[in-house]
């Protein structure tokens, strides 16, 4: 074991830590303190996003015998984490306080949930992606259940732990036939005996499918994407905001780093199957959503559609070139959904008053007027999921399609674009109603979700305006990928 | 930057973008805590702003004297797409930083004056809040015409030719809802869409000349266009002619010549800084700028040099004679605007650059000074106005700055008579009681009538010199019209300052405040010494040599005494001629002004305006209504909407629609819409039946994607 | 055949068989039963297999903890422990046709692996226990997937506690 070893494990550690103290501080500080407990897990996040950002300018390092590795890819995703983390105890701080959740597991469990992200990022070994899927999952079953004894809550929980072990088993099971095929579960060496024709590829290729059926529940890829709007629904705001933008992330870094460090030899089986998977995903997303008129089961179709969007990062795996381009366009629209997820469901909590009354388009009627700077704020989140000027989305959308279109698969991007103008449909719906219809929406003020809503919407405009320093580090980040 | 390392004097030159920024800064400064900051504060930052455009002119002028090549300084990239390649590059030459020098120094000047006239204006008009609007107006023209003067590249200086078309627009209809008399009215807005739409003329003549560019020499850029242009020219030598020809209507509608002038006299519905500094001094001269930048293109083209030069001459004649029957002082000061652009005109279109832009330099000062001079009067006397009509009698008043709350109606009521504070048969006898404003007037007046050795006698016979050794018909012309020009400002100056006050409003006249008086001063001194920059005398060209490093070798004819003699003799001779008229026996209250016997109908055509606006009423805007009426009546509502919509589209739609509902609607397609929708019902019950919350089905689903994946990966 | 083959295809059909009735008992302490009996079975798979360790920790862990614990949570909370509503619903041919479907898919390919009734078994080292305990515990192997499985647990632990000591 060496220095290395625990650099390169030091920002997971340092958030494990964190959150291992943060239940031990619950219990010496007094009712009326519990607030602070949000504070503390905000700094938590923000020291690991600060020694994240000091440790990104460092080289490749492998550590634990290649367990886990710090690269570029890592770097990005864990200051993507860490920034999740934190507008997730940002949306929480005040919501919780309403729903009357606010209890000291709240934010530990948060953090674990980060962790794990975090390892899923760094992983290297399919025993360690398995672990960090678990470490990332069972604080969001709890999550998701925490407005316990609320029934919608609970069925959520329940709902997600059951699917969620139901793929988990899955994962498992693709783990074993890829060790069973290859003889290791270490991502290089599974390559290694690829490239000296030792691997069984039959084998192989279908414990890709399972670790892909797997990752594709986490993600809400169709068809494994059903538990999605129940989930949601029912999972108490703050936690559906978190878990929108983090599982979501946590699950493609899975996929990316898996199927793009250890399958590259399988890709010409992978690649349809992907482009299917996100052709249906998109298709099925957007069609549905257009028929929802509960806010929140219309942003959890929405989601699953987005990953209909990033699915097509793998279509064009086959491609050498494309690739890359594919992926740093992938990381780039994480990035761009992370900031109009929460933002959009930030503003979902910010028109939330009574907790048990589902929140519906309508809703949403008059708030241009009753609170201006919110809906336009929405109208950037909406804008940014849509994938219009001016927003980051669009930037995002570009990018992935022109690496379809690279890869040869014009069929898919035809099938991204006219899904996104159904998309348009229900999106832009909550515009017309925030702007044209009237309504005396109660909104509520509170300054750390106002604050988080606004940083995501400047971000999204602003960044959308000059968005190539942030596009070269995406590209430097899968530069070492593959 | 190798300059830079060479001498620090030239790495002034990477400051020249500063001559933007900072009119930019002050005006966002001012629109968005112009409320907050009070009169004053608004009125120190914009013209903080403005003095540090000076400022960095001022460094530019520095280190052009050390390295008289100057610099291009490049600050972005503009358009890439195939072989057009723009940036905004600033160009810093003689000619440039002359401009800059000119702009940002008069420009300053009159922001100052304006702290002081706007204050008494927006009280006058009874809106204060306006205060701040207007000098982020007047600071987003000085970022314009900075932009204009030191583009690098034609389209750039499209943008700030734009720009300041702009401004124009938004200052002179700045009190877009009230007329000139503050009454409630849509004059000055009109007056604003007249010079906006008469510029869209020109500006259309400028952008074909672009286009042209464009097109035969394959680049925007100054220095590549002129290197193209003499191979050109050689190839299609009408290409260069027909370039110039549209440069002339954009210069005519920038720089109101004939025929685009119409609108400038309306102009001065805006604020009297407005007048000085956009429609005076500055604005209106681009169109003299554009054509000395653009020599080269002009020294190719004898033809188009000749008409440039005869519209000028023609315009300088025109707009004299027009002057000379004016009542209103800025009127009279609009159409001497007119007629002194002509001479510019007339200069460059000769060739004679450096006489023209000389010129452009002196009557920028002087007619500054008479513009503002003339506002002084108008403040002086609405204060005698309002403290001879009002403040004695009238309680109704509204106190100073709650005018807000009132009606403009209201405001009518009050002033139960109209009174024109502009008008020159209101005034006289202002000599004593506004003594600054009378000698500063004066000595502009002097200066513009060419009165040796003010300002305006040296670059006026600059322009005539070389008329007459070149183009006799120019001279003549121009001649003539300087004698007119001499007569009508000594008419003027008789008349307002002189003799007996003809309303009380003018007995009661008071002398403005130093923030007023100051700027007058100063620009009086320069009107009265600005001369010096370029004396006809061997050694003494100092200008010309400036300009030498922009335009090349210059050839400077020798000073001539029977030119300078005549116009100087012909000057004073009008000015003689005018006291006969106007101060021998001064006019009395409502007394008809003395020449309209002798001159008889052409004295009708000179106060009417030669009734041009009434011509072009009658040719385009008649006309144009009609056919637009014409349009939108019959063709698209007779003809588009009811014949054809209705009778066409409708009817035929109906027909056809009674032929396939029966045998074709109710037959086929109502059987395969039903069950197509039936279809679509059942799906979707499939569809919600899936998502019926039993966790047992979502595995199902989950296993559904397994078996589809293994069996794909099988089967493929 | 020899003994030991035997062994394994009893040992096979108690699993399977045993893992059917635990789907399909309507008593919910006899599902538990069969339970004990397919783990049981697991364990003598892992017996075949010279995996003496595994099998020791399948019968103390699953049988002993675990499923002892399924037991006393059903008589605990249930007290209808006889389930009379209908054991599958519309979807049991779906259900049926799909997983029939996959398992003729893994089975399909798993045939490539090559297994066959005559290779002998990889030969066991003596010293198993031995490296599978330093495997655990060395820095280059397998202490972070430990360590991360420990803090899982206790992640697992604090939500367990959360939604089973929460009563307001």
């Amino acid at each position: 074991m060496t220095i290395t070893d625990f650099s390169v494990i030091l920002p997971v550690t340092l958030l494990t830590a964190w959150a291992s103290i943060l239940l031990l501080a619950e219990l010496f500080l007094p009712r009326a303190q519990r607030p602070f407990l949000a504070l503390l897990a905000a700094l938590g996040l923000a020291l690991t996003l600060g020694i994240s950002l000091a440790q990104s300018a460092q080289e490749f390092a492998p550590g634990f015998g290649g367990m886990v590795v710090r690269d570029g890819f890592s770097n990005f995703l864990n200051v993507l984490f860490l920034l999740t983390g934190l507008f997730g105890v940002a949306l929480s701080y005040r919501y919780n306080q309403r729903a009357q959740i606010e209890r000291g597991e709240y934010y530990p469990l948060l953090l674990f949930s980060v962790a794990g992200m975090m390892l899923m990022g760094q992983a290297a070994d399919l025993i360690v992606v398995f672990l960090a899927l678990e470490l990332l999952s069972f604080p969001l079953y709890i999550l998701s259940a925490f407005a316990y004894p609320r029934p919608q809550s609970e069925e959520a929980g329940l709902k997600y732990f059951l699917l969620g072990a139901f793929a988990s088993g899955f994962v498992v099971y693709g783990i074993a036939l890829t060790f069973g095929a290859s003889g290791s579960t270490d991502l290089a060496r599974i390559v290694a005996s690829v490239a000296a024709g030792s691997a069984n590829l039959p084998l192989l290729t279908a414990g890709a499918g399972l670790l892909l059926v797997g990752f594709g529940f986490k993600v809400a890829a169709v068809p494994f994407h059903m538990w999605t709007p129940d989930v949601y629904q029912g999972a108490p705001t703050s936690v559906t905001a978190f878990m929108a933008a983090g599982a979501k992330t946590a699950g493609f870094a899975a996929l990316l780093r898996v199927f793009g460090a250890a399958f590259p030899a399988l890709a010409a089986d992978l690649s349809p199957l992907m482009a299917i998977l996100a052709a249906v995903t998109m298709l099925f997303g957007n069609l549905i959503a257009v028929a929802q008129t509960d806010m929140k089961r219309m942003l959890a179709y929405s989601s699953i559609a987005q990953a209909g969007y990033l699915l097509m990062a793998f279509a064009p795996f086959e491609i050498e070139a494309a690739r890359t381009m594919a992926v740093a366009g992938a990381l780039f629209y994480l990035l761009a959904y992370t900031l109009a997820s929460f933002g959009s469901w930030g503003v979902v909590i910010a028109l939330e008053k009574d907790l048990d009354r589902h929140l519906s388009i309508g809703d949403f009627a008059g708030l241009a007027r009753r609170s201006p700077w919110l809906a336009a704020a929405m109208t950037v989140f909406m804008l940014s999921l849509t994938g219009l000027p001016p927003t980051l989305g669009l930037v995002g959308k570009i990018y992935l399609f022109r690496a379809v279109i690279e890869g040869g698969m014009v069929w898919l991007a035809v099938i991204g674009a006219l899904t996104s103008v159904v998309s348009a449909f229900y999106y832009l719906r909550i515009v017309v109603n925030m702007f044209m219809r009237e309504g005396e929406p109660a909104v509520e003020r509170e300054w750390w979700l106002e604050f988080a809503i606004g940083a995501a919407a400047v971000v999204t405009v602003v960044v959308s305006l000059w968005p190539f320093p942030l596009f070269e580090w995406a590209e430097w980040a899968v530069m070492k990928l593959f | 930057m190798l300059l830079s390392e060479a001498n620090p004097a030239a790495g002034l030159f990477v400051l020249v973008p500063w001559i933007v920024f900072a009119p930019v800064i002050g005006l966002l400064i001012n629109a968005f805590a112009g409320k907050r900051l009070g009169e004053r504060g608004v009125g120190w930052v914009a013209s903080l702003a403005s003095g540090a455009a000076f400022l960095v002119s001022a460094l530019q002028f520095y280190a052009l004297t050390l390295h008289p090549e100057g610099a291009q300084v490049k600050i972005a990239e503009w358009i890439r797409i195939g072989q057009l390649s723009l940036d905004w590059t600033f160009r810093v030459d003689s000619l440039s930083v002359t401009m800059m020098l000119v702009v940002s120094g008069v420009g300053t000047l009159i922001h100052i004056y304006a702290i002081g006239y706007m204050h008494e204006d927006v009280r006058f008009k009874h809106d204060p809040a306006r205060f701040p609007r207007f000098f982020v107006f007047l600071n987003l023209f000085i970022a314009a015409m900075m932009i204009l003067v030191s583009a690098d590249n034609y389209l750039m200086l499209f943008v700030g030719w734009e720009g300041v078309g702009l401004c124009s627009f938004l200052l002179i209809g700045f009190w877009y809802d009230l007329d000139t008399l503050g009454r409630s009215s849509w004059a000055n807005s009109n007056a604003a869409k007249k010079a906006f739409i008469t510029n869209r003329v020109g500006d259309f003549g400028f952008l074909i000349a672009g286009f042209l560019i464009f097109w035969y020499m394959g680049s925007f850029a100054f220095s590549e266009v002129f290197a193209a242009a003499p191979e050109v020219a050689k190839t299609h030598p009408w290409v260069i002619t027909a370039i110039t020809v549209f440069m002339l209507v954009g210069v005519a509608g920038k720089s109101a010549q004939i025929p685009l002038y119409v609108w400038l006299p309306d102009a001065m519905a805006g604020p009297t800084p407005v007048s000085a500094l956009i429609h005076a001094a500055t604005m209106v001269t681009a169109g003299v700028y554009l054509v000395t930048r653009s020599f080269p293109l002009f020294g190719l083209t004898h033809d188009g040099q000749y008409i440039v030069a005869t519209v000028g001459a023609v315009t300088a004649l025109f707009a004299a004679t027009i002057a000379v029957g004016q009542y209103d002082i800025k009127k009279v000061l609009a159409y001497s605007t007119i007629s002194q652009l002509g001479f510019m005109v007339a200069a460059v279109g000769m060739g004679a650059y450096v006489a023209g832009m000389f010129h452009l330099v002196t009557h920028a000062f002087f007619k500054a000074l008479l513009f503002l001079s003339a506002g002084s009067v108008i403040l002086g006397l609405e204060r005698g106005h309002h403290h001879g009509h009002h403040a004695p009698s009238s309680p109704v008043l509204p106190p100073q700055g709650a005018g807000n709350s009132l009606s403009h109606g209201e405001i009518d009521r009050v002033k139960e008579e109209v009174f024109d504070p502009g008008d020159i048969r209101n005034m006289g006898g202002l000599r004593a009681r506004m003594p600054v404003t009378f000698w500063v007037y004066l000595i502009g007046a002097l200066a513009l009538a060419g009165i040796f050795p003010l300002a305006g006698f040296w670059s006026k016979d600059e322009i005539l010199l070389d008329a007459f050794l070149h183009y006799p018909h120019v001279y003549w012309l121009l001649t003539l019209a300087a004698f007119l020009t001499a007569f009508y400002m000594g008419r003027q100056v008789w008349m307002v300052f002189f003799g007996k006050a003809r309303h009380e409003a003018a007995e009661h006249a008071q002398e403005s405040p130093s923030v007023i008086t100051i700027p007058l001063i100063i620009l009086a001194a320069l009107s009265a010494f600005g001369g010096f920059i370029n004396l006809p005398f061997k050694g003494f060209h100092q200008f010309g040599y400036w300009l030498e490093h922009t335009l090349g070798a210059i050839e400077f004819p020798p000073f001539n005494f029977m030119v300078a003699g005549v116009s100087t003799v012909l000057a004073l001779g009008a000015i003689a001629l005018s006291w006969f008229l106007y101060q021998r026996k001064p006019l009395e209250h409502g007394q008809t002004d003395p020449l309209a016997k002798p001159l008889g109908l052409v004295f009708v055509g000179m106060e009417q305006k030669w009734f041009i606006d009434e011509a072009y009423q009658f040719l385009f805007v008649q006309p144009y209504r009609a056919l637009a009426s014409w349009l939108a009546q019959k063709v698209d509502w007779d003809f588009w909407h009811e014949w054809f919509h209705d009778s066409v589209l409708v009817k035929g739609f109906v027909t056809l629609a009674r032929l396939l509902a029966d045998p074709v609607d109710l037959g086929f397609i109502d059987r395969v819409s039903y069950w197509l929708s039936d279809a679509i019902r059942a799906s979707a019950e499939t569809l919600r039946k899936l998502q019926n919350g039993f966790v047992r089905s979502y595995a199902l689903s989950v296993v559904l994607g397994v078996a589809a994946i293994l069996g794909y990966l099988l089967l493929k | 055949m020899d003994a030991s083959q035997i062994i394994f295809f009893l040992s096979a059909a108690l699993i399977l068989v045993s893992a059917l009735f635990v789907v399909t008992a309507r008593n919910l302490v006899h599902a538990a039963l069969w339970l004990i009996a397919t783990l049981f079975g697991v364990a003598v798979l892992y017996v075949l297999l010279e995996a003496g360790f595994l099998a020791v920790v399948q019968v103390v862990v699953y049988i002993g903890a675990i499923a002892i614990l399924f037991i006393f949570a059903v008589m605990l909370t249930r007290r209808d422990l006889l389930s009379q509503s209908s054991q599958t619903n519309a979807n049991w041919p779906v259900a049926l046709g799909v997983s029939a479907l996959s398992l003729a898919a893994i089975a399909f390919i798993a045939r490539g692996f090559g297994f066959s009734l005559d290779r002998p078994l990889a030969p066991v080292p003596t010293d198993s226990l031995e490296r599978l305990g330093q495997a655990l515990v060395s820095p280059q192997q397998f202490v972070l997937p430990f360590e991360v499985a420990s803090v899982l647990l206790v992640a697992a632990l604090v939500g367990a506690v959360y939604v089973a000591m929460n009563k307001k």
